[in-house]
């Protein structure tokens, strides 16, 4: 079954043409990895399809309907999350009210003027949850601020992980991490597998031909391949494009 | 902060029989205005501070609140509740217009067009000759019909809506949606990626925001018996704003911190120079440099 399917998908900034009649399928529970060089369109086409941005032109159907023109909020609610690729958090909150905020945006309404929502342990309690999965139950009072650039990148996946999504995206996790941060966020995503689709866009091969079970390929705007990480490798429109400066040996 | 309340409360019910016998009138009006200017700097710290709306035309709502009180009175309307009712609503429908235009905008973009608004509201206002112009208009106190609202009264009347007011600020500020206000304010992008629907939180603040304001202005409207310009004018705006950041951008006492030290500051530097102004304008130059929080971030660091 398809989850996500961009059709056509454009967007025009001024004279450039970030993405450019982009079809993008994603089926249900597998890993999809977006790669491409820089300035390719990969984040533009994430804010196409998390709202964000108002497409030029094109269509995005997630979940058996349309939701070109869907307002961000809304998407969340019918499970899209996203992470950002610049760690984007509560930098003066701890890593409970991070995680609280965002249980709360999907447990009940959030237009409650009345009651003190620092004495909703229910919020509390998830958000603690999630908080142990990536490893941060122990930093879990801590301001997001102070946390360690991998730990913030885990609260970022953590954030997205609370609003329980169906599709999972994936903005350059490993950004700016060193090796040992990488390897704990390989296996932090290894883990998701089995209970999201995720779709993954990330520079850094090893980790991608590790996780993927498809690969599509943006080149200025459009993808000019998908595949199996074998079909991707094999690919020699793929290597004049993009794996070539990466090192052919992939 | 519990004691100090306290006190604080017990010394302002006392407080006018106190200023009868020792013929201190003239501290009891200032103490009502204090209060009414408390309350409309913290529906203004609500938007503000809470909300990181900077609104440059509050005075809208304040003036419109008074305004409805002058008008209703002149119409032939004497019921205080009635009267209440309407300066509420109207305050509250005219920022549902306004929020609903200028929250679209942000930073620079924002602070211009509320502006705007309350400018465009001060003009149609003094158009109307028949509303006193630029005269403003003579607003009788109205029945309550519990009570006669003389001086006293009134004084009480304002302390009763200011605590009132606060308490259920205090509960809207630690509530979810007090929550969500502040996580906008915080950092607007990822507030919308977690599945707020921002411009709604944001709007509903406004509301209330701007709610508060006219029932703040249908009080003043009470205290000076008169409806003027003055309090549309964009020069209220920025003297509400002054309170706020005195007292406390976002902090909870902020507003009623800030108007009570502007109103005194102001009283005393107005008996000593004719240049009272600079010397408002170097104290509030000082909180800036040197206290961001304001003098409720002041008090509040001493344990
Ligand atoms: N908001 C924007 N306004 C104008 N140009 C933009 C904007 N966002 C991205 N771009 C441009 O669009 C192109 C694609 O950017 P981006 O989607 O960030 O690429 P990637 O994530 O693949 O590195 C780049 O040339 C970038 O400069
Ligand atoms: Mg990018």
């Amino acid at each position: 079954m398809i989850l996500l399917e961009t059709q056509q998908l454009s967007k025009r900034f001024g004279g450039l043409l970030a993405v450019n009649s982009c079809n993008l399928e994603v089926r249900a529970g597998e890993v999809h990895a977006l790669i491409g060089p820089n300035g390719a369109g990969k984040t533009t086409l994430l804010n196409l399809i998390t709202g964000v941005l108002a497409p030029s032109k094109g269509q995005i159907r997630f979940d058996g309907q349309e939701i070109t023109h869907l307002p961000a909020h809304a998407r969340v609610h019918r499970g899209l999350a996203r992470t950002f690729q610049i760690t984007n958090l509560f930098k003066n909150y701890t890593v409970r009210v991070n995680l609280e905020l965002a249980v709360q945006a999907r447990r009940g309404s959030s237009f409650r003027f009345w009651q003190p929502v620092a004495k909703e342990r229910a919020l509390t309690e998830e958000a603690f949850q999630v908080a142990e999965r990536v490893g941060l139950g122990r930093r879990f009072e801590v301001v997001a601020g102070q946390l360690s650039h991998g730990e913030q990148r885990a609260l970022e996946v953590a954030l997205a992980l609370a609003s329980k999504p169906k599709l999972l995206l994936l903005d350059e996790p490993m950004a700016g991490m060193g090796p040992e941060e990488s390897a704990r966020m390989v296996e932090l995503i290894e883990s998701l597998r089995q209970e999201f689709t995720i779709l993954l866009v990330e520079h850094d091969m090893d980790a991608v031909f590790r996780l993927a079970q498809r690969i599509s390929v943006l080149v200025y705007g459009q993808v000019i391949a998908t595949g199996t990480p074998e079909e991707i490798r094999a690919n020699p429109e793929v290597h004049r494009a993009y794996l070539g400066d990466e090192g052919g040996a992939a | 902060m519990r004691w100090p309340l306290l006190l604080l409360v017990l010394f302002l019910l006392a407080f006018p029989p106190i200023a009868s016998a020792t013929g201190l009138e003239f501290y009891q009006g200032l103490l009502t205005k204090i209060m009414i200017l408390a309350l409309a700097a913290s529906s203004l710290n609500l938007i503000l501070g809470y909300g990181g709306m900077v609104s440059f035309g509050h005075a809208a709502y304040f003036g419109l609140g008074a305004y409805a009180v002058a008008i209703l009175m002149r119409e032939g309307i004497s019921s205080g509740w009635v009267i209440w009712g309407v300066a509420v609503g109207l305050s509250a429908l005219l920022a549902l217009l306004i929020g609903a235009i200028c929250l679209r905008t942000r930073g620079v973009y924002f602070i211009m067009i509320t502006l705007a608004f309350a400018q465009m509201i001060y003009y149609l206002v003094v158009s109307f000759k028949q509303y006193g112009g630029e005269d403003g208009l003579r607003a009788r106190r109205p029945e309550f019909g519990l009570f006669e609202l003389t001086d006293t009264a009134l004084y009480y009347l304002s302390l009763a809506v200011l605590a009132g007011a606060l308490y259920l600020l205090h509960r809207l500020v630690h509530s979810r949606f007090g929550r969500v206000l502040q996580a906008i304010r915080e950092n607007e992008s990822r507030a919308l990626a977690l599945g707020y629907p921002v411009f709604h939180f944001q709007l509903v603040a406004f509301v209330l925001s701007g709610a508060l304001a006219g029932l703040a202005g249908a009080l003043m409207a009470h205290y000076t018996q008169y409806a003027s310009p003055n309090l549309l004018a964009w020069q209220q705006s920025g003297h509400l704003m002054m309170m706020v950041i005195l007292g406390g951008v976002g902090q909870f006492w902020g507003g009623v911190l800030g108007a009570a030290t502007l109103s005194i500051v102001e009283e005393v530097l107005q008996d000593l120079t004719i240049h009272w102004q600079l010397g408002v304008g170097l104290i509030l130059l000082f909180i800036v440099l040197f206290a961001p929080k304001g003098l409720a971030g002041l008090l509040r660091r001493r344990p």
